[in-house]
């Protein structure tokens, strides 16, 4: 640790700190009467208006990984990298389609995942559990990888890492993530809804000054874009063809499209997203979010731009090489090449304090599926909402020390296998919420066993798939019937095949569809006035 | 809360809707009329300022479909002012 730059290190140190305080001063924040209930600790409240779900649906969507990740793939492999702010322009469109209707009836329900819904919508608690269950399996990963970006940050300043004593290298992580989990432990979605001020204010004046000042100093855009093309001709010694494009070919559309289309239909399946989702306090908060958070997107296609400008900065690229042609360090050590140490600093802490914000609301997020859809409904139905709160708060302990541990015992890549895994389940779940939210014509079962095979099957496709130096998993698109696309696309339609064809199958042997629990009107309904936690809960008792 | 669950918007609206959206779906879906360098914008190849430009552009055409789904503002004061000013009559 002999070489880490003091004024970087400080300005980390002291962002945090304040991130810190912000993080536990949360539990005070908009206190209501009672905390020891899931709409309190889980959502919030479910009171967040338009300015604060925007900062929170931004601090959660656009994640460590989103920063350190998509410019690495550009840096990597150029335009085919950019599908992910193809994906980020097409996904509030969807999203508005859809998410009203979900806020509505969860709010009309007092539900607070979405296995909720699917359990009170088809009268199946199996069902509700594949979607919890994949909600959880998706979300870890997801966890995990945030700490693999503040890792990044952390090797390119030289803390930790250079030790040979493992569990020095990584005592600033393990110390980063215990504060984390007690903050969320104690404030629950107040703590990262309070702090994605910060981290969105820090991510947007690195952003800004980063798009202006590099540039400036490289010799402006068309030398970057013309270093980014002369390197992407290259050929790749490993692969023997060239790295990259500076636009796609013909032969990586469907993959750039089903990439986009894939990632876009998934984003609001996971756990995090639809807790965003729910924590609004009204209707219209959600519509008017999807008009203005776009203003996140253009931050990410920026972002996107900082893999070329790292092509075009000189000692990247042996930085990236020292470290086993680690991609994922582009960025942070463009920042140490080109900002001055104290800006570093501040665009090295945007990175990390971006990391904590999602790693939040995800362990929440698992930490309100478990409960509600696993402990609640399999092993302790009588749960109060005091018990219910008391678990899920241990449980979001216990899903950051794995995602920690996780990360600790395996290795990189192994974590960004699951992550690219995750993609591929959480898009099983959409026929079962989305369809769930228009029509009870799909049958129960016909779901159930649709998702189960998409399962399966895009995790067999994702094993068999060679790349990047790796036997299996080595990239989230194969050739399936001529044309290279997205796993999860290719699962995603063989899941409504089988979910259209035994539907009318087991409509037409009178298979028990189940018990609706939801009235068509209750989808656009828009109640006012104070959260469902002061009301004796209506729907939680329906079932046994 | 007489009224909380109003479906009472025209199909007209709705079909306006569905065709604003669907056109900010299509604008990045459909790569090949975008996957080229020509015409540039300053240093920037059409593929890049092209997506640029659809993020603002989605961002108008959602706040559009906004206005037209937004059911009347709840004439009830204090709690959040209408965004529009739009005073009932």
């Amino acid at each position: 640790m002999s070489n880490v730059n003091a004024v970087s290190f400080t300005i980390l140190v002291v962002l945090f700190a304040i991130v810190t305080v912000c993080g536990f001063a949360a539990a005070r924040w908009r206190r209501a009467e009672d905390m020891m209930h899931l709409n309190e600790w889980g959502l919030g409240g479910r009171g967040f208006g338009t300015f604060i779900s925007w900062f929170l649906l931004g601090g959660d969507l656009y994640t460590a990984y989103t920063f350190i990740a998509v410019p690495a793939l550009v840096y990597a492999v150029g335009s085919a990298g950019f599908f992910a702010l193809s994906y980020t322009i097409m996904v509030f469109p969807i999203v508005f389609v859809f998410a009203p209707r979900l806020w509505s009836i969860a709010r009309v329900h007092n539900y607070v995942t979405p296995a909720d819904f699917v359990r009170g919508r088809y009268g199946s608690s199996g069902l509700g559990l594949a979607v919890a269950v994949t909600g959880i399996l998706a979300t870890m990963p997801y966890i995990a990888l945030q700490l693999v970006g503040i890792e990044s940050v952390l090797i390119v300043m030289g803390v930790g890492g250079s030790s040979s004593n493992t569990f020095v290298n990584d005592l600033p992580l393990i110390i980063a993530f215990i504060i984390l989990a007690a903050y969320t432990y104690l404030a629950g979605l107040r703590a990262p809804a309070m702090i994605a001020f910060i981290k969105d204010t820090l991510v947007y004046v690195t952003v800004i000054v980063a798009i202006f000042y590099i540039p400036a100093k490289l010799g402006g855009w068309g030398h970057i874009f013309s270093v980014a093309d002369a390197h992407l001709k290259t050929t790749n010694p490993k692969t023997g063809k060239p790295f990259g494009s500076l636009v796609p070919t013909p032969a990586g559309y469907w993959a750039y499209a089903t990439l986009a289309l894939g990632s876009a239909l998934a984003l609001f399946m996971y756990p995090h997203a639809i807790t965003g989702v729910f924590a609004a306090k009204r209707r219209d908060v959600i519509r008017r979010n999807m008009a203005i958070l776009p203003a996140y997107s253009l931050v990410l296609g920026l972002i996107a731009l900082f893999g070329y400008m790292a092509l075009a900065t000189p000692g990247v690229s042996q930085i990236v090489k020292s470290h086993a042609s680690n991609t994922q360090l582009s960025v942070p050590a463009m920042f140490q090449q080109m900002f001055p140490s104290w800006f570093a600093g501040i665009g090295y802490s945007a990175i990390v304090i971006g990391a904590l914000v999602p790693a939040a609301i995800m362990s929440i997020a698992a930490a309100n599926l478990f409960t509600r859809n696993i402990y609640k409904e399999y092993f302790r139905p009588n749960a109060d909402p005091a018990e219910q709160t008391r678990v899920a708060r241990w449980t979001s302990l216990v899903v950051k020390l794995g995602a920690l541990i996780f990360v600790l015992s395996f290795s990189k890549t192994f974590s960004i296998n699951l992550q690219l895994l995750g993609g591929v389940w959480i898009l099983q779940t959409f026929p079962a919420i989305v369809a769930g939210l228009y029509t009870r014509w799909f049958h129960r079962w016909a779901l159930i066993i649709g998702w189960a095979v998409a399962m399966v099957y895009g995790t067999v496709e994702a094993y068999r798939t060679p790349g990047n130096g790796q036997l299996h998993f080595g990239s989230s698109t194969a050739p399936i019937l001529g044309h290279i696309i997205y796993i999860a696309i290719a699962a995603f339609v063989l899941n409504l095949v089988i979910t259209i064809v035994l539907t009318l199958i087991f409509r037409a042997v009178k298979l028990p569809a189940g018990v609706d629990e939801t009235q068509p009107t209750q989808y656009s309904a828009d109640p006012e006035g104070a959260p469902a936690a002061t009301v004796p809960t209506p729907a939680g008792t329906g079932a046994p | 809360m007489a009224q909380s669950t109003p479906p009472g918007k025209s199909p007209a609206t709705w079909v306006a809707v569905t065709i604003l959206l669907l056109i900010g779906i299509f604008g990045t879906l459909w790569v090949p009329i975008y996957a080229r360098t020509t015409p540039m914008w300053g240093d920037f190849p059409f593929f890049y300022w092209y997506q640029l430009i659809w993020v603002p552009v989605v961002a108008v055409l959602s706040y559009i479909c906004y206005l037209l789904l937004r059911t009347k503002p709840a004439s009830r004061p204090g709690v959040s002012p209408p965004p529009s000013g739009g005073d009932a009559k």
